[in-house]
């Protein structure tokens, strides 16, 4: 059978340093994985290659059975897979209901004759409309509904975050990858977001998250994948991975 | 549909629109002014009123590629001049009316900026800026310097005024009718693509290229209509100045003109289309109303300038600072792309 998610023998190097080196793994549709690892670990780079943002320097990436691989990030968003940043990337001077309508412009059909010419034509009516209705039910997923005019660079941060994640629902993605999204959120913020991520993909959503939270990860992830200095070193569900030697090591430094 | 939809202030796509305002500015435009315009009777009130026109269907066209898609544009008036002479040389040679002048400049336009666009449009902001700098100084220089096809400095004389199936309209109050239907138009397309959520997804790229990239929308792709299509307007812009004044000359469309347009929507306010207009009105009609200050005019029309860069960052209605925008694009010329990570990844490229 075919994974949603393949990544084989994927690495990246920056000049002299080996950011992901060799890292094979999959996720299947439906899964909830947390991707952990100490600072510098590669995760971020790993998202960036699956996502497009950094091209490899070896191995594949196939998403649905086709190879991803080398596609422009706007090409394997359109395929399906979402993304949000680890450090907020918001539009700031838009206001709240314009950025999520980016994520679902993004991944219907865009042009400017379409602008031109749509309100003329029921087509063209019909794909404002369902512009429209999917920025809307993203904003009621994420609860923003009431801040929809309100300009993004008002909004708090904690609120930014939804509104990021919002962006990314409107996509209408197959597979959401969130990079860190408790960096920064207070302990109830934090376990408001897990129960929330944890509804996300109890509705049928394949979710990937890389976080330092541990107890985030540990609690709602189904399986865990580990990576120190560039490599992974362990993949397998919470109770394994609290007690493999490699990662105990990874992260606590123990010499022998 | 959506029980939001009737309470949905949002943003520039959702937002409904009064017809109130909309309705008052065409009764201005179409009945007040020309009306105002006979009143008075004198030729050089319904030049200004032409004018300040041409000049806000500039300043709109530019603000669809700045303003909303966040592209610095310094080039502007090259393509305003293209299809000047492509309406005038149409005319000159080749004997052709106003009515296929216009259009054709205007794809002339889009043509050349088109072909612009291909090599410069993964420019990493600044350098596109630069690139749009000297592509306007190159067709500048071809309209002063090939005196065989241009008539170099001397200029063209365009024989033929407005007209419309045979009937002339080139009298005082026809041009000003012509002028001002074809800028309306322009100006209703223009805020179709820029109160849209393809105006939306612009403005994403303004605001940040790559994580739009990352939402799916087509950067390049996007970057290039709202560059071809700023062009196609500043064409139409150019036929209309060609058949109105009836001479063209190279002087009319050099950088200080680019950078008179590029003043217009900072001043309006970038990302806003009624600031693009007013910042139009603005820098015609001032001038005009301080000739009794002679050559002080300019200072003044500096000053303004100067003024509302200092006390109004974001001009009267914009939606982000025109200072804010330029510093992050010098920087982003610095940065590297994808978290610092590509090193020496070519520079200045995406």
């Amino acid at each position: 059978m075919t994974h949603l998610l393949e990544i084989r023998n994927v690495s990246r190097r920056f000049g002299g340093v080996q950011a992901v080196g060799n890292v094979t793994a999959h996720v299947d549709e439906g899964e909830l994985v947390g991707l952990i690892g100490p600072n510098g670990a590669g995760k971020t780079t790993l998202f960036n290659l699956i996502s497009g943002f950094t091209p490899l320097s070896g191995g594949t990436v196939a998403f649905a059975g086709r190879t991803i691989s080398g596609l422009k990030p706007n090409q394997v968003a359109r395929l399906g897979i979402s993304r949000t940043f680890q450090n907020l990337r918001v539009f700031p001077n838009m206001s709240v209901f314009d950025n999520v309508s980016v994520g679902a412009v993004g991944t219907l059909p865009q042009g400017a004759f379409g602008a031109l010419f749509g309100p003329l034509s029921r087509g063209g009516r019909a794909h404002s409309d369902e512009i429209s209705r999917r920025t809307w039910e993203a904003l009621e997923a994420v609860g923003l509904t009431h801040v929809a005019a309100e300009l993004a660079a008002n909004l708090p941060y904690g609120q930014r975050k939804y509104l990021e994640i919002a962006r990314a629902l409107a996509m209408r993605p197959r597979f959401l990858i969130l990079d860190e999204p408790a960096a920064g959120l207070n302990d109830t913020e934090t376990r408001d977001l897990a129960a929330f991520i944890k509804r996300l993909h109890g509705q049928g959503l394949t979710v990937m998250l890389v976080e330092h939270d541990m107890a985030l990860v540990m609690g709602i992830c189904q399986r865990i994948l580990v990576l120190a200095s560039g490599r992974k070193i362990a993949d397998g569900p919470p109770d394994t991975i609290r007690n493999d030697a490699a990662v105990l090591e990874a992260y606590l430094g123990v010499d022998e | 549909m959506n029980a939001f939809e009737t309470v949905a202030p949002a943003g520039h796509a959702g937002r409904r629109r009064g017809w109130l305002v909309p309705a008052l500015i065409l009764l201005l435009v179409f009945a007040a002014l020309p009306a105002l315009l006979a009143g008075f009777d004198r030729g050089y009130f319904y030049q200004i009123a032409n004018l300040a026109l041409i000049f806000v269907l500039l300043s709109a066209s530019m603000h669809l590629v700045t303003g909303v898609a966040g592209l610095l544009h310094l080039g502007h008036a090259a393509f305003y001049g293209v299809g000047a002479y492509t309406a005038a040389l149409l005319t000159s040679k080749l004997g052709l009316g106003f009515t296929v002048t216009l259009p054709l400049s205007g794809l002339v336009a889009a043509l050349v900026a088109f072909l612009v666009a291909l090599p410069t449009m993964r420019l990493v902001s600044i350098y596109f800026a630069v690139a749009t700098l000297a592509i306007g100084q190159m067709l500048y220089l071809v309209m002063l310097n090939w005196v065989d096809f241009t008539k170099g400095p001397n200029g063209i004389i365009v024989t033929r005024g407005f007209e419309l199936f045979g009937f002339s309209l080139s009298g005082r109050i026809a041009t000003y009718y012509t002028v001002a239907a074809v800028v309306t138009l322009s100006v209703v397309a223009i805020s179709r693509l820029s109160h849209s959520y393809y105006g939306n997804a612009l403005r994403s790229i303004r605001e940040d290229d790559q994580c739009a990239d990352a939402m799916g929308v087509r950067t390049v792709r996007l970057k290039m209509e709202a560059f071809t299509l700023s062009a196609f307007f500043a064409g139409v812009a150019g036929s209309l100045w060609a058949h109105m004044t009836g001479y063209i000359s190279p002087g009319d469309f050099k950088f200080s003109e680019s950078i008179l347009i590029l003043a217009m929507v900072v001043v309006g306010g970038l990302g806003s289309l009624p600031g693009a207009i007013i910042g139009a009105l603005l820098l015609i009609l001032l001038p005009e109303g301080l000739r009794g200050l002679g050559d002080f005019r300019n200072i003044m029309v500096g000053l303004v300038m100067f003024l509302s860069i200092l006390l109004l960052p974001k001009g009267l209605l914009g939606e982000v600072s025109a200072l804010r925008l330029v510093r992050r694009q010098l920087g982003a010329a610095w940065r590297h792309t994808g978290d610092g990570e590509r090193k020496g990844e070519g520079i200045g490229w995406r």
